[in-house]
């Protein structure tokens, strides 16, 4: 190695900038994935989101509706291992296969539909207050104290107790209460990165303000809200399974917090899979998110990712 | 300007701290940073040593190793020893001055392996020596901000913003002169007594809550509060020699309270409350203005006077070292390339960097658009091969400046690091005449 | 610039001020003003460097971000690119008032009032260069995006167009094709100011303001960019607005240089003749505090004290409170008491209010009187400057009370001192030292 290469090595002439920007990209997800609890958190979630997708051909789907738990009326609350209830059934002859099976699809849908809406409202409040400031920002900010004085778990409950018990209440509820954080991460952000000389040399060459909020400001307050998002995925399930479990979504329905709660009854006469198979799950869903976002944290933080 | 005849006695005088290939490595995702990579100088006793040298050049690291300040890991001591002679007070006049102490009122500690009469320990020299880069924490601990005191660049960053001015520069004094303290609180230090332990602990700051709720009780009381006030005279007095007005209403103040050359002002006080033999001041006026910065040079030219203190200033503002250094060390990329007398160096830099460096500064003489650039920057020092450090930038580097290193050897008074001045026995030597592109 | 019959002014600043409010309290009400840029009135000529040097915090980035549009002004104005004609007209439209001449100048020039197409016109031709060199590119941006960001905002060039003038652009500022797929991050300092330069280059335009280009910067790097300057100079007829506080590198860069102080300009002249024989007393101090290479260390000298509040600035001369020469004449004021009583904390403690009906004329109350009485004595000791004692008209001493009254004198002005040179002082000239 040479003492005298002041900066990185010659690139070849050939060098486009798509292949730059997807170099760089690669080396993103190369550092997030060369950690192993990172990798291990993101295995976790391609096989659950894998049984998600796959629910159909995994196990026949229940007729007419197929997110109802079919109920075997003759094998109630049989052990796991049973003859077609592989890992059991509830006391009211849930099998629990087909819960922990179609709840995957039920908790991606209910996550994916809350993180979508909440961040979009999010990064919109956030970013408007933040980039506009002024009377909007302090208007907004109102708002936002508002929603944060009420504790987010009784909040998501009152509205679904309001709303009345079905699990699209509780994505509605879910979302109403979870947009706060994220407008308030965003206009902190916005705010912060706002300062940087780069936006006033955008605006010293007259670029429009869209643009300086597309091009300058999103990318660079967007990180945050990301690494929350995606431990959110995971929260949100768990929030979700505790509405569910206090029996705010229908009875029967094929939802890991359903099963937990019809399965508990059991638990003291010794029939401790109709609970446990469903909760393990939820932890494993909410853990492998919560290591996945810990790492995107870790990689993206703003201060080893420059260098 | 420096009369030649306080030169001549500076460069006689005897050696503070002697640096001696001094290497410090730092481990990086890249290979093994060479940050500092064979130091060798000398701090004589009362003098200003200057460093300078382009940003990331080894400065701090070099700084920072005299107090062992040098997070480890990433860096990697490698090699090299920081010899450190303290002195004591003159006993013959007691630190006011004398024929014995060379009017210092210090004299150089006596070795306490032989006595001073010499011996392996103290290379035959009769000193105290201490490796600063292997003696125990402990007795590093009772150096720091004691025999040697560091500034840094930032002061708003160096003082803790929860505490009183007060708090932090008492804690020295607590921390180094418990026994002066409670001398002057009319306690006996010598003394073995259960309440005299109480204070001594307390004026060494170590009490527990239970040993200051008996503190607080009458017996002690009276004493412990002389201890404070004791404590608080010599905070005044302190803040007071570097100028700062009305110290007392200053004690009670935060870091936050005070402008950036007041604070600047509070870390010198910090720093010479104890008297040190050395002071190490790293860049401790690039944050400030120009109009601020010439105020704190003054401060510290005077107060160096009046204490003989060595410094060692480390700056990148090369007519700022002019102004403040009898000797100057120029560095380059982890080593130094030119030390001797400042005037000389300023004058007529031998070193194709100090020359490069010299030229750079726009002057009265530039035409605009003709300053003397140096090409290129500092090159990483990823695992260097051997080669002077400087030949990708130097315009009379040769063959041979690309396969070896050039030593630090003596040129006159001074001693360059460059082939230009020790041609090497074999191939072709690089000259000022011919330059290389 | 072929004949000095028509120079052109590329920016005329008139009475120019940016006041920032100070919020307090849980209503965020407004307390006070920053006055960060106080007045300030200069014109820069096409194609010179006109150098703005002074302490921090003295305004000099609020004062080129107002000239760059980054900020709206208080009041005052900015035109932009006037004939020779068209300034004087301007001058005597702004002494007459309002009117029909000078709306007329203003909508064409003022550039808080310009029309879209002039907006545009003004826009293209003033660039900016900021000091920190990590904050002014957008890190996940390319070079190639950084570089060719202006001519796509304007449309000049797409595709491989694009890409060649962002090269030759490149090349200009000493970079090169190898550049341009990079990331900031992947750059020196210097590399960077080169890459901020290049960018405010891409429009070719008329002014490029420089907030301190190479504060950051090694001396070596920083010849290399200053070097660049002036070539880029040359061969392009820019106009620079060079802001530093670094005497040495304005000196070697500026036409002309403005002194400010405090939000206001305490001198401005031709560089060679302000260096060499200074008026104002700010001047002298800072040229004084400069360490440079030649000087010898008798004149090397700091100033006391700091910059005072640019919420309350000193009556008189901005500068009294900090000059060596200050006279009777140049702003004492009940402030300055205050100010002296702090020092003395024994007294401060007793001051119980200070009832002011002009900032020259008060009563100061104690708890005792003879906390009043010890004031007296203490305005007669050494402490106070002896041009301060000379400027008092007043004082009585009641039961609790002390009344100061001042001499009133007016804002100290920029007035013409021969040679192109104006300066804000109540000396002809700077007192000899001996
Ligand atoms: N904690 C650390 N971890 C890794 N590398 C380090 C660390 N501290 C210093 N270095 C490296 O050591 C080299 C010398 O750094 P140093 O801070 O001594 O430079 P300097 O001469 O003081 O520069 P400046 O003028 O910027 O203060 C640089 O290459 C730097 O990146
Ligand atoms: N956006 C702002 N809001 C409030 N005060 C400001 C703002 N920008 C600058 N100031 C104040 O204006 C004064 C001048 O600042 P500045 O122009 O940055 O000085 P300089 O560039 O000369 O160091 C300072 O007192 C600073 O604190
Ligand atoms: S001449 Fe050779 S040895 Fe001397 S500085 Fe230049 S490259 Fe180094
Ligand atoms: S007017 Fe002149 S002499 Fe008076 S204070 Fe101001 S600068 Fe000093
Ligand atoms: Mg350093
Ligand atoms: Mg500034
Ligand atoms: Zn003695
Ligand atoms: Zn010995």
């Amino acid at each position: 190695m040479s003492t005298t290469s002041t900066s990185p090595p010659l690139t070849t002439s050939h060098e486009s900038a798509f292949r730059v920007r997807l170099r760089r990209m690669g080396e993103t997800s190369g550092r997030v994935l060369s950690n192993p609890t990172t990798l291990g958190g993101l295995v976790i979630i391609v096989v659950m989101v894998g049984m998600a997708v796959l629910a159909p051909w995994l196990v026949e789907p229940n007729t007419p509706n197929a997110s109802q738990m079919p109920r075997d009326w003759g094998a109630i609350a049989v052990p796991p291992g049973s003859p077609g209830h592989l890992l059991g059934t509830t006391n009211t002859g849930g099998d629990v296969l087909y819960g922990v099976i179609w709840g995957a699809r039920t908790s991606l849908r209910l996550s994916l539909i809350v993180v979508t809406v909440t961040v979009a409202i999010g990064v919109a409040v956030g970013s408007l207050a933040g980039f506009r400031g002024g009377r909007l920002d302090e208007i907004l900010m109102r708002i936002v104290d508002v929603f944060l004085s009420i504790p987010e778990l009784i909040f998501a409950l009152a509205i679904a107790a309001v709303l009345g018990p079905s699990f699209r209440n509780i994505i509605l509820a879910l979302a109403i209460v979870f947009w706060v954080k994220y407008a308030r991460i965003m206009r902190a952000q916005v705010m912060h990165v706002k300062q940087n000389d780069y936006v006033d040399a955008s605006r010293v060459i007259g670029d429009s303000s869209w643009n300086i909020f597309r091009k300058d400001v999103l990318p660079n307050s967007i990180t945050p809200v990301v690494v929350q998002a995606t431990l959110d995925m995971g929260n949100i399930v768990l929030v979700g399974a505790t509405l569910s479990f206090i029996g705010l979504a229908e009875a029967g329905l094929a939802e890991w917090g359903v099963l937990v709660s019809e399965g508990q009854a059991g638990i003291s006469g010794g029939r401790w899979w109709a609970s446990t198979f469903p909760g393990l799950m939820v932890f494993l869903w909410a853990l492998a998110f919560n290591l996945l976002g810990d790492g995107i944290r870790d990689v993206l933080d703003p201060k080893t990712e420059t260098r | 300007m420096t009369a030649p005849a306080t030169n001549l006695q500076k460069t006689d005088a005897p050696v503070v701290a002697s640096v001696r290939d001094l290497r410090v490595h730092f481990k990086s995702k890249a290979g093994i940073v060479h940050a500092v990579d064979g130091v060798d100088f000398d701090v004589r006793d009362g003098e200003t040593l200057g460093l300078v040298g382009e940003t990331g050049c080894g400065k701090s690291v070099t700084a920072r190793s005299f107090l062992r300040l040098v997070p480890m890991p990433p860096g990697i001591p490698v090699s090299g020893s920081i010899m450190f002679h303290p002195r004591q007070r003159c006993t013959a006049c007691d630190g006011a001055g004398c024929v014995a102490c060379d009017h210092t009122g210090r004299v150089v500690s006596t070795c306490p392996a032989c006595s001073g009469t010499g011996c392996s320990t103290c290379e035959q020299t009769g000193a105290e020596t201490l490796d600063l880069l292997t003696i125990p924490e402990r007795d590093l601990r009772s150096i720091r901000g004691n025999r040697i005191a560091m500034i840094f660049q930032d002061p708003g960053k160096a003082l803790n913003p929860a505490l009183s001015i007060r708090k932090q520069v008492a804690e020295v004094f607590y921390a180094h002169r418990s026994d002066e303290l409670l001398a002057s609180a009319g306690i006996d230090p010598s003394s073995h007594s259960l309440p005299t332990g109480l204070l001594r602990r307390r004026a060494t700051q170590q009490s527990r809550t239970l040993e200051n709720v008996l503190l607080s009780l009458p017996p002690l009381r009276s004493r412990r509060s002389a201890i404070t006030a004791a404590a608080d005279d010599r905070v005044a007095a302190a803040l007071a020699e570097t100028q700062i007005p009305n110290p007392r209403a200053v004690m009670d103040r935060y870091p936050h309270e005070l402008s950036g050359g007041m604070k600047q002002r509070v870390m010198i006080a910090l720093a010479l409350a104890c008297d040190p033999d050395l002071l190490i001041a790293d860049e401790p006026t690039t944050a400030l203005d120009v109009t601020v910065q010439a105020r704190i040079i003054e401060l510290i030219k005077e107060l160096q006077q009046r204490h003989k203190t060595a410094v060692v200033y480390i700056s990148h503002d090369l007519s700022l070292v002019r102004r403040v250094a009898d000797r100057t060390a120029v560095m380059y990329a982890g080593r130094i390339v030119e030390v001797g007398d400042s005037e000389q160096i300023f004058h007529e830099p031998e070193h194709p960097y100090t020359r490069g460096l010299i030229d750079a500064i726009p002057g009265a003489h530039h035409e605009r658009g003709r300053l003397a650039a140096i090409e290129g920057t500092v090159p990483e020092l990823i695992d260097p091969d051997p080669s002077c450090r400087f030949a990708g930038r130097c315009d009379f580097a040769a063959e041979v400046c690309w396969t070896r290193d050039p030593a630090l050897e003596p040129v006159g008074d001074r001693q360059v690091a460059c082939f230009i001045h020790h041609p090497p026995e074999h191939g072709e030597a690089p000259t000022f005449d011919r330059t290389a592109r | 610039m072929t004949a000095a019959t028509d120079q052109r002014t590329v920016l005329a600043v008139r009475d120019l001020k940016k006041h920032f409010p100070i919020k307090d309290g849980a209503l965020q009400r407004v307390v006070g003003q920053v006055r960060a840029v106080d007045g300030v009135s200069f014109d820069l000529l096409r194609g010179e460097t006109l150098g703005l040097v002074g302490e921090s915090g003295c305004g000099k980035t609020t004062l080129g971000r107002v000239l760059a549009g980054l900020e709206k002004p208080t009041s005052g104005g900015v035109y932009f690119d006037l004939s020779e004609q068209q300034r004087t007209e301007l001058d005597q439209a702004l002494r007459a008032g309002q009117g029909e001449d000078l709306a007329q100048l203003e909508a064409a020039h003022r550039v808080d009032r310009l029309d879209a197409t002039n907006w545009r016109r003004f826009r293209r031709n003033t660039q900016m260069v900021f000091q920190d060199s990590f904050s002014s590119l957008n890190p996940r941006h390319l070079v190639s995006d950084i570089v060719g960001r202006p001519l796509r905002v304007y449309k000049e060039a797409s595709g491989s167009a694009l890409t060649e003038r962002v090269v030759g652009l490149l090349e200009q500022v000493g970079l090169g094709r190898q550049h341009l797929y990079r990331y900031p991050h992947q750059f020196s300092g210097g590399q960077r100011q080169r890459i901020s330069i290049a960018r405010a280059l891409a429009l070719d335009p008329e002014l490029v303001i420089l907030d301190e280009p190479t504060s950051a910067l090694d001396v070596s790097v920083q010849a290399q960019i200053l070097n660049l300057l002036h070539e880029l100079q040359q061969n392009r007829g820019f106009t620079f607005l060079f802001i530093t506080h670094d005497l040495s590198v304005v000196r070697h860069m500026a036409d002309r240089i403005a002194v400010m102080y405090l939000g206001r300009i305490a001198e401005s002249g031709e560089t060679t003749g302000l260096f060499d024989d200074p008026i104002h007393p700010y001047t002298e101090a800072l040229l004084r505090a400069n360490p440079d290479l030649t000087g010898d260390d008798e004149g090397f000298r700091g100033l006391e004290g700091t910059v005072p509040d640019p919420a309350r600035p000193p009556q008189g001369c901005r500068f009294h409170t900090r000059c060596e020469y200050a006279t009777p004449d140049c702003g004492w004021e009940i402030d300055d008491v205050v100010l002296q009583l702090e020092d003395t904390p024994a007294l401060f403690d007793k001051l119980v209010g200070v009832e002011r009906r002009s900032p020259f004329d008060a009563d100061l109350e104690f708890v005792d009187a003879s906390a009043a009485a010890a004031l007296e004595t203490a305005l007669h000791g050494d402490e106070v400057p002896s041009s301060m004692k000379a400027a008092i008209e007043q004082v009585s001493v009641g039961a609790q009370t002390v009344s100061i009254k001042f001499r009133e004198v007016n804002e100290v002005l920029l007035t013409p001192r021969g040679n192109d040179r104006l300066a804000a002082c109540v000396l002809d000239a700077l007192p000899s030292r001996d």
